[in-house]
């Protein structure tokens, strides 16, 4: 008669996600990006099950998590009666997956923090973005030396940074009040910010999956999700600041493999 | 943190200590992770296995309503009241009182009044995974539901073991609701709750609806009584 709900049951999972991703990010062994023969390795392994477990999470999160709130909008209910409990089980299996990406992620972070800093916007944010996009356009702009990320990407990742963080603490406060009881003049003020960090969420995972999949000049770097590698041509067109990076972090390598079998 | 090496003691220098041997980002990383596991882990192997099973008891509510459906003559109007006292508009939708009348059956036992019996197993309360519907101690151990709490999975709905369910889904506000014995009535200036009044009970223009503290009997008998005295007899009413 009454259904499982798994988020009463096994909360315990929802605090053991985050751990398990930190534990796992220690015995991780990072690949730097470098050039290797016609192609250039962008994501290394630990990056793309970053990605995956906190976008398929995120994309499950949203689609259960748009669908319990509706009941509560103005809109009719698409879910009730058993469905609420079934799309609730669904929501809290996303959060698990989330919660280890996440997590995984960020302990990743910690490890390597200059991958962080390259996900940063830098001064060139507005500069280069109108350049990039206006010669997509059709504006005669020359491409700029965008880096690794682009700096509109990077200006996102801001956004996502923000959502995270907001959907993460918002969150774990609504579990916790499945354990404990929580006053309802606190869990007024977490439900709506849970709601407009969802929304910030939507307005970033679509945003990203239009430029990131769906329009096909990012088709290239697409399949460097999942295989790791983008072509040498990409590279050197796309990503020239990043190109010449990593041109120069080779020949430093080589100056002091060269000097050492000198010495 | 980093990962120097230890340097050998200077013989020259016996008195000067070797630097101790830091913890680098990796092993805190990995010691974080560990520890977390191993308590989130270990807690729930302990909790399950050498904590006794919750024992759920909730105190017994100090008030009850009680009904005649065989006086009630079907007008609504507790209903009505019901919605205006707790919402502000007259919505038989938003009552938490419910008068149900079938045209099929023969008088007077064609309606029938489904008011919450305020059980004292409280499934309603049992269910809630967050506490919204829960024991008012403050008010005389009511059962009901905070609004603010909750988050609309509607298990107290299903858990209702009577017929209709006593808790229901407020459409307009989005939550669940449940006779309160008018504990909480922003738009009526009586006081109600255990000790106070009910606005169902108030307006009843038969006086199908009376308050008790005692526990009712536990089944149909001990919640819809026979409130007709001798001068119902007169109106060809059965008062037995």
């Amino acid at each position: 008669m009454h259904d499982q709900l798994l988020f009463s049951s096994a909360v315990w999972l929802v605090w053991a996600a985050p751990f398990l991703g930190v534990f796992a990010a220690g015995f991780t062994r990072r690949r730097d990006p470098h050039i290797s023969g016609d192609k250039v390795l962008r994501h290394d392994g630990a990056a793309i099950l970053e990605h995956w477990t906190h976008g398929v999470g995120t994309a499950v999160l949203l689609l259960s998590g748009i669908l319990l709130g509706l009941r509560f909008g103005f809109t009719p209910s698409f879910v009730s009666g058993k469905d609420i409990a079934l799309w609730m089980n669904i929501h809290f299996v996303a959060v698990i997956v989330f919660l280890f990406g996440t997590f995984y992620y960020a302990a990743n972070t910690v490890l390597s923090s200059h991958r962080f800093a390259e996900h940063l916007p830098t001064k060139n944010a507005f500069q280069f973005t109108k350049q990039h996009y206006g010669k997509l356009l059709g504006f005669k702009f020359d491409m700029p030396a965008e880096d690794k990320y682009f700096e509109s990407e990077k200006v996102a990742y801001l956004l996502a940074v923000a959502a995270t963080l907001g959907v993460i603490v918002t969150g774990f406060v609504k579990v916790v009040a499945h354990m404990v009881s929580v006053p309802g003049w606190v869990m007024g003020p977490v439900s709506l910010l849970h709601d407009i960090s969802t929304v910030a969420m939507l307005t970033f995972f679509l945003a990203h999956v239009f430029f990131a999949a769906i329009a096909p000049f990012s088709w290239p770097v697409l399949s460097s999700m999942f295989t790791g590698y983008v072509s040498l041509e990409q590279a050197q067109h796309e990503h020239a600041g990043w190109y010449a990076r990593l041109r120069g972090d080779r020949e430093q390598e080589q100056a002091e493999s060269e000097e050492r079998d000198v010495a | 943190m980093s990962e120097d090496k230890i340097h050998p003691v200077d013989s020259r220098n016996q008195e000067e200590p070797a630097p101790r041997e830091r913890v680098s980002r990796r092993d805190f990383i990995k010691g974080i992770g560990g520890f977390g596991l191993f308590a989130v882990l270990g807690g729930n192997l302990a909790r399950g296995l050498l904590l006794p099973d919750d024992v759920i008891a909730f105190p017994a509510s100090e008030g009850y309503l009680l009904v005649d459906s065989k006086k009630c003559q079907g007008c609504n109007t507790c209903m009505m009241a019901c919605s205006l006292a707790h919402h502000g508009v007259q919505n038989l939708s938003l009552s938490r009182i419910q008068v149900n009348q079938d045209p099929f059956a023969a008088w007077p036992n064609d309606k029938s009044i489904e008011q919450c019996r305020q059980c004292p197993g409280a499934p309603c309360v049992a269910v809630c995974p967050t506490g919204a519907n829960h024991i008012d101690a403050a008010n005389g151990n009511v059962r009901r539901v905070d609004a603010n709490k909750c988050i609309g999975c509607q298990r107290c709905v299903a858990a209702c073991p009577l017929g209709q369910s006593r808790a229901d889904w407020n459409f307009e506000e989005k939550h669940a609701q449940k006779c309160d014995l008018c504990a909480e009535t922003p738009h009526w200036t009586s006081k109600g709750g255990e000790n106070g009044d009910q606005a169902c009970k108030a307006v009843c223009p038969v006086g199908a609806i009376s308050f008790t503290k005692e526990i009712p009997l536990q089944d149909d008998r001990g919640y819809n009584v026979n409130l007709r005295d001798a001068s119902w007899a007169q109106l060809s009413y059965p008062t037995k």
